[in-house]
């Protein structure tokens, strides 16, 4: 494990565990924590039932933040932002915020400038572009 | 961020629930024993997805529970240092804000406020700039840089800021 002040998400450093891990988009989340949530409530067999407080903060959260709220929409934007050679850290933070410019791109996630893999400004344009389009006819 | 992440936890059953339903009895107590809880290593666990396997029970000697290594997936959620993300302002007071991104607290101190924004205190308390352009009060959405992290047995708290470029309150296209 790593210790907390060797850890730093704008270089990756997230620890084995978690870059092993499938990272998720808030509008992913969402999809997930309802179908959960409606599982709960079909096993109490009562709508009412109260959720868990970590759950129902959460559901709260993500419902809030997500920029896609359809499912197919959702898909695509994964499959189309894993073309691009992205850790899924960077895949799920710039799914969670859209940056509207390359600049606030790559100062939400310093990662993609410092490691030089051959993601120019180019490539994060037409990254960005493709995410616009999928939003603009979700 | 959540992640979705396998996990492996030893479980102990009372002999009562063996049977034909002990699979269910299984993941029930699963359910119940770790959805919510917080650990300093993985963060909030938010809710089981699946059971990847259940593995072969070892009778405890002397008092006949049994003891099973489950692993399973779950959703979990755990903010890291330096990671940007979207959250909602649940307090304001003069020595800076508290916000909310699902069940993480994250304390922006007003250092890390940007220094054009200025305390107001009333009913309502905010962080406003001199022009008056941009306001920051209770359940405003901000967007911050989680510069460092406490883990308490059951809690993790978080620093942010809100002094670096693109940064700040969230542009609602309704006000924009």
């Amino acid at each position: 494990m790593l210790r907390a002040d060797e850890e730093d998400a704008s270089e990756l450093k997230i620890g084995d565990d978690f870059l092993k891990a499938k990272c998720l988009m808030n509008s992913e989340v969402a999809i997930l924590l309802e179908h959960r949530c409606d599982q709960m409530k079909h096993m109490s067999g009562d709508s009412t039932t109260q959720l868990p407080q970590v759950l129902e903060k959460s559901l709260q959260y993500v419902k809030r933040f997500s920029r896609f709220t359809n499912q197919g929409s959702v898909k695509q934007v994964r499959e189309v932002l894993s073309r691009y050679q992205l850790a899924e850290f960077e895949l799920a933070v710039i799914g969670n915020l859209c940056p509207e410019n390359v600049e606030e791109a790559k100062s939400v996630v310093p990662s993609l400038k410092t490691k030089g893999r051959g993601h120019d400004d180019e490539a994060i344009e037409r990254l960005l572009n493709d995410l616009l389009m999928i939003k603009k006819f979700e | 961020m959540f992640f979705h992440i396998v996990l492996e936890r030893n479980m102990q059953l009372h002999p009562r629930h063996f049977g034909r339903n002990l699979r269910e009895n299984l993941v029930a107590k699963l359910m119940k024993d770790v959805e919510g809880t917080c650990s300093g290593q993985h963060g909030f666990v938010v809710a089981i997805t699946g059971i990847e396997n259940i593995g072969k029970g070892l009778i405890r000697d002397g008092t006949g529970f049994v003891t099973f290594p489950v692993k399973y997936q779950c959703v979990v959620f755990r903010p890291f240092k330096g990671e940007i993300l979207e959250a909602v302002v649940t307090m304001v007071n003069k020595m800076g804000f508290f916000a909310e991104a699902g069940p993480v607290q994250i304390f922006v101190s007003n250092h890390l406020i940007p220094d054009d924004m200025e305390f107001q205190s009333g009913d309502m308390p905010n962080y406003t700039t001199s022009d008056g352009s941009v306001k920051i009060q209770k359940d405003s959405e901000v967007r911050l840089k989680i510069i460092g992290t406490r883990v308490d047995a059951t809690e993790i708290f978080c620093i942010g800021t809100i002094k670096d470029d693109f940064l700040g309150v969230i542009n609602d296209p309704a006000t924009a």
